[in-house]
């Protein structure tokens, strides 16, 4: 049962390789996307092209159904996964903020490192600008600290504050999803350029879309969340049938666990 | 000649399972900016390590004995840099280049770019995360104020867009 690294399937030196495979699919991906060029990047800002806000919702669908449906077959304990916490002020201002730096500076964080390898000079410079910028306001913390706490609200997730469970939730975000990329390929229509954007058949689409509700649909009726309590109620039984492989690998990977690394902070980005 | 990018939605789907694989394996989602106030912390303190540790922001990365940059995200951004390589390298995408639209000189995209990296290190850290780390993984994990902070990366960007344009059309 996931996440493996909570109950111990490795140590810290190797979760640090882990980190460099997953760094490695991520940059490979945002590169194919054309994400290593503020161009591509900022035409979703003049309505030419959408790709930042298709790659960015379609990843989030993805893997936000895909914990949900690991958490129904009981192959991922969600309460063990680290939740953002809410500071809902700071994360207005910035974003707001990073929203401005994004379509000055042309990139975010991770595609300005896809820019600087790519031979992107300006990626490069905007990398240094971060780095400035992170020590600018390690500089000005004793005066932003108050700021920098204010609007907690704990790790609270869409279903706590709207007061719906979880697979609701997911459909209603599916719904948003399927709406937005309709409403963004009609604006593309209208003021991109159809020769650099990608196709696709209008038929394809309208399966994927289909099959995207249908998926929400099932969560929405099964309703993660009481599938997730009613399995940590009822006991060990269906967890234990799963982590026997788990235990025999368990006692080594702990020892490395217990003695030099704990998971002590856990940071968001 | 340089190839055509990728289906975006294609790409979504697998940075979608590329998620969920952190998920599974770590419990966390994916994420940047962290790094880079790592490395500016490691910076401080090899110039100046007594100034390093007074400061309130910086003692975190540098509590722990070991180095601020022995750190999951600072691997995965490593591991970031030479996926993007090697999928530029397979496109022949590696351009020396500074990117930029027909109407503006090189000196004021550099220094535009500059300023947008400056103001976006600074806002990662006010909002603990970036694109990735607080919008792509907040989000599909439900946490109400990562949904908050995308739709106000959004908000931001469009509100300026305007003043930029001569930057990118």
């Amino acid at each position: 049962m996931g996440p493996l690294y909570k109950f111990g399937w490795f140590d810290f030196s190797y979760s640090l390789q882990i980190a460099g495979l997953i760094g490695f699919c991520f940059g490979f991906v945002l590169e194919r996307a054309g994400f290593g060029n503020a161009r591509k990047l900022t035409a979703i800002f003049y309505l030419r092209d959408f790709a930042v806000l298709k790659v960015m919702f379609t990843a989030i669908v993805v893997c936000m159904m895909g914990l949900l449906y690991f958490s129904v077959f009981g192959w991922i304990d969600l309460s063990r996964v680290y939740i953002l916490p809410t500071y809902i002020w700071p994360q207005i201002v910035g974003g707001l903020v990073l929203g401005i730096g994004f379509v000055m500076g042309g990139y975010c964080p991770t595609t300005s490192v896809v820019a600087t390898v790519s031979g992107k000079l300006d990626g490069l410079v905007f990398t240094g600008g971060m780095i400035l910028g992170a020590f600018i306001f390690a500089e000005l913390f004793p005066l932003l600290k108050g700021f920098y706490e204010t609007g907690s609200m704990g790790p609270v997730r869409l279903s706590d504050v709207f007061k719906i469970h979880s697979g609701l939730v997911a459909l209603l975000v599916c719904l948003m999803a399927v709406g937005a990329y309709w409403v963004v390929e009609k604006v593309e229509q209208r003021f991109g350029d159809r020769e650099t954007l990608p196709g696709g058949s209008s038929r394809i689409k309208r399966t994927a879309a289909a099959v995207l509700i249908l998926m929400g649909l099932i969560l929405a009726i099964v309703n993660p969340d009481q599938m997730a309590a009613q399995r940590a109620t009822a006991g060990p039984v269906g967890p234990v049938k799963k982590s026997e492989p788990m235990e025999t690998k368990a006692p080594k990977a702990e020892k490395p666990a217990s003695s030099g690394f704990q998971i002590v902070e856990d940071e968001g980005c | 000649m340089t190839e055509r990018y990728a289906n975006p939605y294609l790409i979504g789907v697998l940075l979608g399972f590329i998620l969920l694989f952190s998920f599974y394996t770590m419990g966390r989602g994916v994420g940047s900016s962290g790094t880079f106030a790592r490395i500016a912390a490691a910076g401080v303190d090899l110039a100046v390590p007594d100034h390093a540790k007074e400061m309130p922001y910086f003692s975190r990365y540098l509590s722990t004995d070991r180095s601020p940059l022995m750190a999951w995200l600072v691997f995965l951004t490593l591991g970031a840099g030479l996926g993007g390589l090697f999928s530029a390298f397979i496109s022949h995408r590696i351009i020396g280049e500074v990117v930029r639209g027909p109407s503006i000189g090189v000196a004021a995209r550099l220094w535009l770019s500059l300023a947008g990296g400056i103001l976006s290190g600074f806002a990662a850290r006010m909002a603990n995360g970036c694109t990735s780390g607080q919008a792509l993984t907040g989000a599909s994990e439900m946490a109400f104020g990562s949904w908050v902070f995308m739709f106000s990366i959004f908000a931001g960007a469009y509100a300026t867009a305007y003043f930029f344009r001569k930057e990118w059309l």
